[in-house]
């Protein structure tokens, strides 16, 4: 069988596979409160979960539509179902993906950066599922050292590690396009130092701003080109 | 017994347990049909060992981190709970906000003295359902939003990858902006308008991981030890924050 023929069939088969068990997951994670509930001798209150869906879901519900439109042209078919299946988007498997693909040299779009992805994704989800799985296992006696005092500025603070270290690595390759993202951002939560609760809203409009000058650069490049 | 010594019953732990085994099986079988495909198509090997490599090494610290999380809830939610959400479809920054309003519709504070049978099934419920859309949107629409992308790339672009990939860096270059400007915003306005004493660790760390990072790419591409890239970006998170604990001391 030819390789493009071979991939074709392969994308269909993640399709199917993929709705199969994120409609399993789903199903699974929404009946746990049900069956946890009989057996606490207790249903969940569905009129106070509305409320609280009202007062917060609303806000990750458009998160979530951001990320779908963003992530998944990112990780292409396999690596979108599982990383929504399996979470931590933003701190973990986006960042994670990005890596293995720069590593790999591979480009969005391409059967290479699917495979990648996927093979990415995979194996960060079953490496945190495995420590998280130990890390409960060895809870009781983890638990002081985790918690130390002295500890726990290096755990609030996982995520500006993270970002510095992809800075580096995005930056460099187009510093000319991070100056104006990375210059309104900053005026903008300088200016209204509230948005900061809100930041993962504002990757929408940072990441629009960032598209929309790579377009215009590429055109250029293109119309230089021919 | 009470509520909370309830939820970390072995009862709890077989049920969400089952469903982190699931999902692991499901990663299993992802990661193996990537590989067999990858060999189909004819890539390299040692590429996609070192993807993965990568990936591995690369998950290691947020995961602690993550576990963490777990540690933070398991006080008032049980363990079993929070392990199951945090390993699957989770996130962290989540987790805490939504329980917390689910406990505030319900009446109670998030803490294992109030907890309530009926709380806790309220609770599990609104943060299984408030995060769920990601995966229905992806279930739903995936296949033709992959679709749709594709065909408006034609072949040769498939091949060298057209504008999508300038896309997907300029995506990641504003992802990392949003938050750089947040840190830069909380130290210079957060108690006040330009008064310059909100928290400046962020900063710090991800200015301590960047210098790293920039070591670490040095050694890799003038010194000829691309081995160093499956571990530069887990070691300038690990050195970014030890810099914060560093600060802790002083």
């Amino acid at each position: 069988m030819k390789p493009d023929d071979y991939y074709a069939i392969y994308t269909e088969k993640t399709h199917r596979l993929g709705r199969i068990v994120s409609v399993m997951t789903l199903c699974m994670l929404v009946g746990a409160p049900f069956l946890m509930g009989k057996y606490l001798g207790a249903s969940p209150d569905v009129n106070a979960a509305l409320r609280g869906f009202v007062s917060v879901g609303l806000v990750w519900t458009v998160s979530s539509i951001v990320e779908f439109l963003v992530y998944t042209p990112m990780l292409g078919a396999g690596g979108s179902y599982l990383a929504f299946i399996t979470g931590n988007l933003i701190n973990m498997k986006i960042p994670c993906a990005m890596n293995a693909r720069e590593m790999a040299h591979t480009k969005a779009g391409t059967p290479e950066n699917e495979i990648i992805s996927t093979l990415s994704i995979a194996s960060s989800s079953l490496v945190t599922i495995l420590i998280l799985a130990v890390g409960v296992l060895l809870l009781t006696p983890l638990q002081p050292v985790l918690q130390s005092e002295a500890l726990q500025p290096a755990f609030s603070n996982v995520v500006p590690a993270l970002f510095g270290a992809m800075a580096y690595k995005y930056f460099r390759k187009d510093l000319r396009l991070a100056v104006i993202p990375m210059g309104i951002m900053s005026i903008l939560f300088i200016l209204m130092p509230s948005l900061t609760g809100s930041t993962s809203m504002m990757i929408l409009p940072s990441g629009a701003i960032a598209i929309l000058l790579s377009y215009i650069q590429y055109r250029k490049n293109r119309e230089n080109r021919a | 017994m009470r509520v909370i010594d309830q939820l970390s019953s072995p009862y709890m732990y077989l049920l969400c347990g089952g469903i982190v085994l699931f999902v692991a099986l499901v990663c299993v079988v992802f990661l193996v049909r990537a590989w067999k495909a990858g060999r189909a198509i004819g890539m390299d090997p040692v590429v996609m060992k070192r993807a993965v490599t990568a990936s591995a090494t690369f998950s290691v610290l947020p995961a602690i981190g993550i576990l963490l999380g777990v540690i933070a809830l398991s006080g008032s939610l049980g363990i079993p709970w929070p392990w199951l959400r945090l390993s699957v479809i989770g996130a962290l920054h989540y987790e805490t906000q939504v329980a917390d309003a689910a406990a505030e519709q319900v009446g109670i504070h998030l803490s294992a003295s109030e907890m309530t049978a009926g709380g806790f099934a309220t609770i599990a419920l609104l943060m299984s359902v408030c995060i769920m859309w990601g995966m229905i949107l992806d279930t739903v629409f995936g296949k033709r939003y992959l679709k749709q992308l594709n065909r408006n790339q034609n072949q040769t672009n498939r091949k060298q990858g057209g504008f999508g990939d300038h896309a997907m860096t300029a995506m990641f270059i504003g992802m990392v902006s949003a938050y750089l400007g947040s840190y830069l915003g909380s130290f210079v306005s957060e108690n006040g308008l330009l008064t310059f004493t909100g928290n400046w660790v962020p900063l710090l760390v991800a200015g301590v991981s960047a210098c790293i990072m920039a070591v670490f790419t040095y050694f890799s591409e003038h010194r000829n030890m691309q081995w160093l890239d499956n571990f530069s970006i887990a070691c300038s998170m690990l050195i970014g924050m030890l810099a914060a604990v560093l600060t802790g001391l002083h």
